[in-house]
């Protein structure tokens, strides 16, 4: 690969980066979003009925699905506001780069709010999660990566398009349904530290869909830039 | 028919969920080719 | 007039199969002959879609991109008969209208996609653009399908639902085999027909989009 490839990835990652950190609006709403889904699911479940073991995985990725959500939109804001990504591509430059560029810098959004998000999550609801961390922070990239990969591309295309705010959840939605039933289940095996077994069917659906659509993610991308 | 006696056999009585089925199908393909046709009239 | 026909014969062959057959299931297994099929086509109507999106992008023919917007119409209308039928022969058998199976859920996000699909393609205007974005949501659709159903049976053998009694596909005697294939072809010539039938419309619709966008002074 030429150093150009990953020199314009990272320029886009780092641009796209830079200018949230500026303002951080979407990252402390993703962190005030985390703490209020935590208080709700917690003043909703009747402890004697329902174990926080139940209810962890499920409200653990909602939480981390909307702050994907959080993170898509601004970054497709700032792209309508300022048409960056036009004077890029007028460059030689080869389109899979910036799309991973834009991928890394949604990755690493996420991945911010995950983890700071995760300690609050294990504080509440008082999960043991040390040995199980290896596991957990694994199925955490896995399912993330699935669902930013489909999330950045189609925020790509919505941009250029009527309603966009709307169309981008309408789209992703169905694409969800794969990484993240996967991942709740998976997050419930692995914090209740069930044996390797009951996660290989997950593991395999999750890693196959990571690996099928960011390949086919980054081929598509092409077709969405204007030529 | 309705006067003879069957002992074994003895079908449950949903006729009325096929009915109901049968008329959804019609009706939708009928509507659909319906406004198909409409539409196409309006563009000629 | 190919849909005159066609529609004719899936009437007459209902017809048909009103009369030779009853079931254990009662009268309400009947709705199996229409709503198979039904799905059948919705399925076809959608691999179509995610084909000819593939091949557009390869190709770059716009009437493939025309034939993949009829192909989504034709399947969303189909879907909706699927839909529906499906929790009609549902509640009387399983004694439930609704259950997060493989199957039904599959068809569920399948009509969630046409619609999905069609809203995008309302959403753009420029010709050229409509159709790389659509096809790039029906390659993605397409491959998006097996996965929802994979993620649906794995859920649902770990936790089995007790109160389903599935009246899956049980070997079929010979003249309920028949019916059913009957009615598949007929409902094969009625997506075909209206598939054509809607192509026709897009034809005419892009001619006078066309004209008016080069009117414009």
């Amino acid at each position: 690969m030429p150093s150009s490839f990953w020199t314009v990835a990272w320029a886009v990652a780092a641009k796209d980066l830079k200018i949230e950190w500026r303002t951080k609006t979407a990252f402390a709403s993703s962190i005030v979003f985390a703490v209020l889904v935590l208080a709700v699911f917690y003043f909703a479940r009747d402890p004697t009925a329902v174990a926080a073991l139940d209810v962890a995985p499920g409200a653990l990725w909602v939480t981390f699905t909307f702050a994907a959500m959080l993170g898509l939109n601004r970054a497709f804001l700032l792209e309508r506001e300022n048409r960056a990504l036009d004077g890029i591509l007028l460059a030689p430059v080869p389109r899979s780069a910036v799309f991973l560029g834009k991928l890394v810098g949604n990755l690493a959004f996420v991945a911010v709010v995950e983890f700071v998000s995760l300690p609050l999550f294990v504080l509440f609801y008082d999960l043991a999660i040390w040995r199980q961390l290896p596991t957990l922070i694994g199925v955490m990239a896995m399912a993330t990566v699935a669902f930013v990969s489909v999330g950045t591309l189609l925020s790509s295309m919505v941009v250029r398009t009527r309603f966009a705010e709307l169309m981008l959840p309408i789209l992703l939605l169905p694409f969800l349904i794969p990484p993240v039933v996967g991942a709740v289940q998976l997050t419930s095996r692995v914090l209740a530290e069930r044996p390797l077994s009951d996660l290989v069917g997950w593991l395999k659906l999750l890693a196959s869909f990571d690996i099928i659509f960011v390949a086919l993610c980054f081929f598509l991308f092409e077709a969405t830039l204007e030529e | 028919m309705s006067g003879r006696r069957r002992p074994q056999v003895q079908y449950p009585d949903n006729g009325a969920y096929m009915v109901a089925a049968y008329i959804i199908v019609a009706v939708v393909v009928l509507l659909y080719g319906i406004s198909l046709a409409v539409r196409i009239k309006k563009e000629r | 007039m190919a849909i005159a026909l066609v529609g004719l014969v899936g009437v007459y062959v209902r017809a048909l199969v009103f009369t030779p057959i009853e079931r254990t299931q009662g009268p309400a297994q009947k709705i199996f002959y229409v709503h198979a099929p039904a799905a059948w086509a919705a399925l076809l109507a959608f691999a179509v879609v995610g084909i000819l999106s593939l091949v557009y992008l390869w190709l770059r023919d716009r009437k493939l991109d025309t034939i993949a917007e009829s192909s989504a119409e034709v399947g969303l209308a189909f879907s909706v008969v699927m839909l529906t039928t499906g929790p009609i022969w549902g509640k009387p058998i399983w004694g439930t209208w609704w259950s997060w199976d493989a199957r039904l859920t599959s068809t569920l996000f399948i009509f969630l996609l046409f619609v999905g699909y069609k809203v995008l393609r309302g959403a753009i205007v420029d010709p050229e653009m409509r159709a790389r974005y659509s096809a790039v949501i029906g390659i993605m659709a397409l491959v998006l399908v097996p996965f929802i159903h994979m993620t649906v049976y794995l859920f649902r053998t770990l936790h089995p639902d007790p109160v389903l009694m599935k009246p899956g596909r049980p070997a079929l005697p010979g003249v309920m085999l028949i019916t059913l294939l009957i009615s598949i072809g007929v409902f094969t010539l009625l997506y075909v027909g209206f598939l054509m039938q809607r192509y026709a419309l897009a034809v005419l619709r892009d001619v006078r989009e066309e004209e008016a966008a080069s009117a414009i002074p």
